[in-house]
């Protein structure tokens, strides 16, 4: 069902589960859609505004949106789970036998990043430039994302950047893995407050890409982190485990 | 609103008070009213007569592996001097009637309301970090019993990498406080190995390598419990700084 030339998908296909690139057949669907115990939460694009977004959330998502009008950069939307059809193939080709058959705990699976409530953890939104390879994301860390008292997490910090890198390196090279992460914090992140990850691919040898990523005010006047990561492209015919 | 940068104040060293930002009243030894002993530090944190819920404790959703490990490393406590750490819902919690230093405050940092640590964001049982941290003063080392639920997905049935990165910070912050006063992470280093499935018992390994120019250099390996998968391997550096009383 998928050739190993298949294995380059684009983040589109990816992340639009319901919806674009290749839909499963009905009954698949259906299958899938009963896997799910909270279905209207695992299908609802949650890289679109809601009530919990603050002011500079959504003015960089309105100044953004209008810059996708000539085509130049794309909002990539971000669903509460991975599409059923990406973890089968998976699954089938990477995973041993032995971790494939805890079926309830796949079942109640959601992506980390978007397994909180509205505003309590991670509300983030992606645009890509195809032309310059970068990747930018909105991310507004919420209430329980807190490290040192009215700060946000190192781990969030972390957890952002590896979402957002990962996203550029899966639209440059397909299914791939964090191999390392580097980060420096130069200043704590107040929480509640918007900051924009800016990812870009420096260069790809081979099956090895290199991207950097710095987090800044949406001013872009502060500097809050840096960091450096090694993501790898999976080879279909090795298994992970 | 912050406005020093950890840089400057790490490169100043421990008696140099940052540009811009009034003098950190630094304690020093224990003849300074407000010095804090580690064992000072681990009485305070650790809060012993309190109603607050501790999450650090079995519940139905630990896996067999980490129930045992739970109860060897709680036999420690009584032979080895290891100390099992609890885990309130908020930081702010652990360090009652302290607060960071004047320059290192967020309009936020005592605001009231309902605010969670990350590693304890996600309420329901078993489906977010499930975790207890045993720390050994004596050895400077600590170790973490972690098994990530459902909603810690990255690749399909596996932890995500940020997940993983989070529970080795939080790790290392709480290694770093309790043993010296380290409290802000400077940087960070992971190098993942092997994915982690969900609902594993993953053990983190925590040492201090070293602590100079007032950092602290911290080691971690996650691993399975028979040491024969590691998953990832990383290294952190904090900033020592005192909190102070409120």
């Amino acid at each position: 069902m998928f050739p190993a030339c298949a294995v380059r998908l684009r983040a589109l296909h990816i992340l639009r589960a319901p919806r674009g690139g290749v839909l499963p057949p009905a009954g698949e669907r259906r299958a899938a859609q009963k896997l799910f115990s909270s279905e209207k939460v695992i299908h609802k694009d949650r890289s679109l505004p809601n009530s919990s977004w603050n002011s500079d959330l959504k003015l960089m998502f309105d100044q953004f949106m209008k810059k996708c009008e000539d085509g130049s950069w794309e909002h990539l939307p971000s669903y509460g789970s991975r599409s059923s059809q990406i973890v089968q193939y998976f699954k089938e080709v990477f995973l041993e036998t032995k971790l494939r058959k805890d079926e309830q705990m796949l079942s109640q699976a959601r992506l980390f990043t978007r397994s909180y409530e509205d505003g309590l953890g991670f509300e983030y939104v992606m645009f890509h430039n195809e032309q310059e390879k970068r990747t930018v994301c909105f991310c507004q860390g919420g209430p329980y994302l807190q490290g040192p008292p009215g700060f946000l997490h190192g781990g969030s910090i972390a957890t952002i950047i590896d979402e957002t890198a990962s996203m550029t390196a899966i639209i440059a090279g397909g299914i791939v893995m964090t191999v390392n992460l580097n980060i420096n914090y130069k200043r704590p992140i107040p929480l509640c407050s918007v900051v924009v990850i800016n990812c870009q691919v420096d260069k790809i040898e081979g099956r090895k890409l290199f991207i950097s990523c710095d987090v800044r005010s949406i001013d872009e006047k502060t500097l809050y982190s840096d960091a450096t990561s090694l993501f790898i492209k999976l080879d279909p015919n090795k298994s992970l485990t | 609103m912050l406005r020093t940068a950890f840089c400057a104040v790490a490169r100043r060293g421990p008696h140099k008070a940052p540009p811009g930002a009034p003098h950190l009243r630094r304690r020093l030894g224990p003849i300074s009213a407000f010095a804090s002993s580690v064992d000072s530090r681990i009485t305070r944190f650790c809060v012993e007569k309190t109603d607050l819920k501790d999450y650090a404790l079995p519940n139905a959703s630990w896996c067999p592996d980490m129930l045992s490990l739970y109860h060897e490393y709680l036999e420690k406590t009584k032979t080895e001097n290891w100390v099992k750490l609890p885990s309130f819902k908020s930081n702010r919690d652990h360090i009652q009637g302290l607060k960071l230093p004047i320059g290192f405050e967020s309009p936020l940092s005592s605001a009231q309301g309902e605010y969670r640590i990350h590693t304890r964001g996600i309420q329901m049982e078993g489906q977010g970090y499930e975790y207890v941290i045993f720390l050994q003063p004596s050895k400077k080392k600590s170790v973490c019993l972690f098994q990530p639920g459902p909603f810690l997905e990255g690749a399909p049935g596996c932890a995500h990498g940020g997940s993983l990165a989070a529970m080795m910070d939080e790790t290392f912050s709480k290694t770093a406080y309790l043993l010296g006063e380290g409290l802000f992470t400077l940087s960070f280093n992971i190098r993942f190995k092997n994915l982690a499935p969900l609902g594993s018992l993953i053990m983190l390994n925590v040492d201090i390598e070293k602590i100079e120019d007032q950092k602290m250099y911290l080691s971690c390996i996650a691993q399975s419990r028979d040491q024969q998968t590691v998953y990832a391997k990383s290294s952190g550096v904090f900033l020592q700084l005192q909190l102070e009383e409120e």
